[in-house]
């Protein structure tokens, strides 16, 4: 399914710099700055929980009213605080519904293969690509199947099935998934062999030390 | 046997502060799931070896763990009823510095509900309170 716009307030915001942005952020707003189509950037900021509901619901494209003035923006790029849980910035870019955008879109594997029962397991080796499509046709996630995925085959970026319109610029070669026998537990080194202290790069020697200690004399 | 590791510069080091969050890994980068730190704290070599036991054992050779800490940090420790003075003492152990959010494990290849008990095997042996992480969809 291709992106929907979501129309979304934004004011202007005069605050630069990572500790007024924090006052930003205090209010519940959400800074973000937007650029693109040769016009100057923008430092602009939303409300944090309009924002952050359209991109927990898969919103990417966003139709923004700032300060009376209309642009269609899409996401970026996102920043996220250091437990992952909270937007602390947003990158947005200025498009039109027919230009042409390179985009990341995620790669989900729908199945189960064949190789399953043959004790096989499957590995994800790539969990997005990259895609040249029009604004309006960005598709939410590509699904690639893998229920004819037998042991020991692969999956490449050149077997995934694309939408209409949409044109594949990752390196055709790449491995998304591959399904293989699981390796073999390697046997852990005894003990005895192992030294229990690490080796000192910068430590003297005993011919060095002999050397300047007879120096001394 | 405790992680260490094969070679360093100097052998032990000065105690040092760890102030702030994880500004690096904090997201989930080779798994599926992962474990995050909510606290800071020193991991030992021993405990990152029990943890990785505790989920092997559970795990039973299904799906891939990544270790993503490593004890890099000598801790020294004068022995009991020691006068203090007469230098630094020898190297007891060795930890992972671990800051808020690092993702100190990560599981793939495995279901969410397997991943989920292993990594709550794993939690029990860590210092510090954590929390089950899924990988973050790249937006751009």
């Amino acid at each position: 399914m291709a992106r929907q716009t979501i129309a979304i307030k934004a004011s202007s915001r005069n605050e630069m710099g990572s500790k007024k942005v924090v006052k930003v952020r205090d209010r519940g707003r959400l800074p973000a700055v937007i650029y693109g189509h040769r016009k100057d950037p923008r430092t602009v900021d939303f409300d944090y929980h309009d924002f952050y509901e359209a991109i927990h619901h898969g919103h990417r494209l966003f139709d923004v009213d700032i300060d009376g003035q209309n642009e269609t923006l899409l996401v970026k790029d996102l920043q996220y605080d250091h437990l992952g849980r909270r937007i602390i910035h947003a990158d947005m870019v200025r498009v039109d519904l027919s230009e042409v955008v390179h985009v990341t879109v995620p790669v989900v594997l729908k199945g189960t293969p064949k190789g399953y029962s043959q004790g096989g397991i499957v590995d994800q080796h790539l969990d997005h690509i990259v895609v040249e499509c029009t604004v309006a046709a960005i598709p939410e996630e590509i699904d690639v199947s893998i229920k004819e995925l037998e042991l020991d085959q692969s999956i490449h970026a050149r077997d995934v099935k694309l939408p209409q319109g949409v044109k594949l610029l990752s390196d055709a070669e790449l491995l998304i998934a591959s399904c293989h026998i699981p390796k073999k537990h390697i046997e852990e080194v005894p003990l005895e062999a192992v030294p229990m202290e690490p080796e000192v790069i910068t430590a003297r020697k005993p011919e060095e030390e002999q050397a300047e200690e007879t120096k001394e004399e | 046997m405790a992680l260490m590791p094969k070679r360093v510069k100097y052998r032990k080091s000065q105690r040092g502060k760890m102030r702030g969050g994880a500004s690096r890994m904090n997201y989930v980068a080779f798994g599926d799931y992962g474990l995050q730190a909510l606290e800071t704290s020193w991991v030992t070599g021993r405990q990152i070896e029990a943890s990785r036991v505790a989920a092997s054992n559970y795990l039973q050779r299904v799906g891939k763990l990544y270790i993503r800490i490593f004890p890099h940090k000598s801790i020294t420790k004068k022995p009991l009823e020691t006068r203090m003075g007469k230098g630094k003492a020898e190297v007891e152990q060795w930890v992972a510095c671990v800051k808020t959010g690092t993702v100190m494990f990560e599981i793939g290849g495995v279901d969410e509900a397997l991943a989920k008990q292993a990594l709550s095997r794993i939690a029990h042996k860590m210092p510090v309170r954590c929390r089950f992480v899924n990988r973050r969809h790249v937006i751009g």
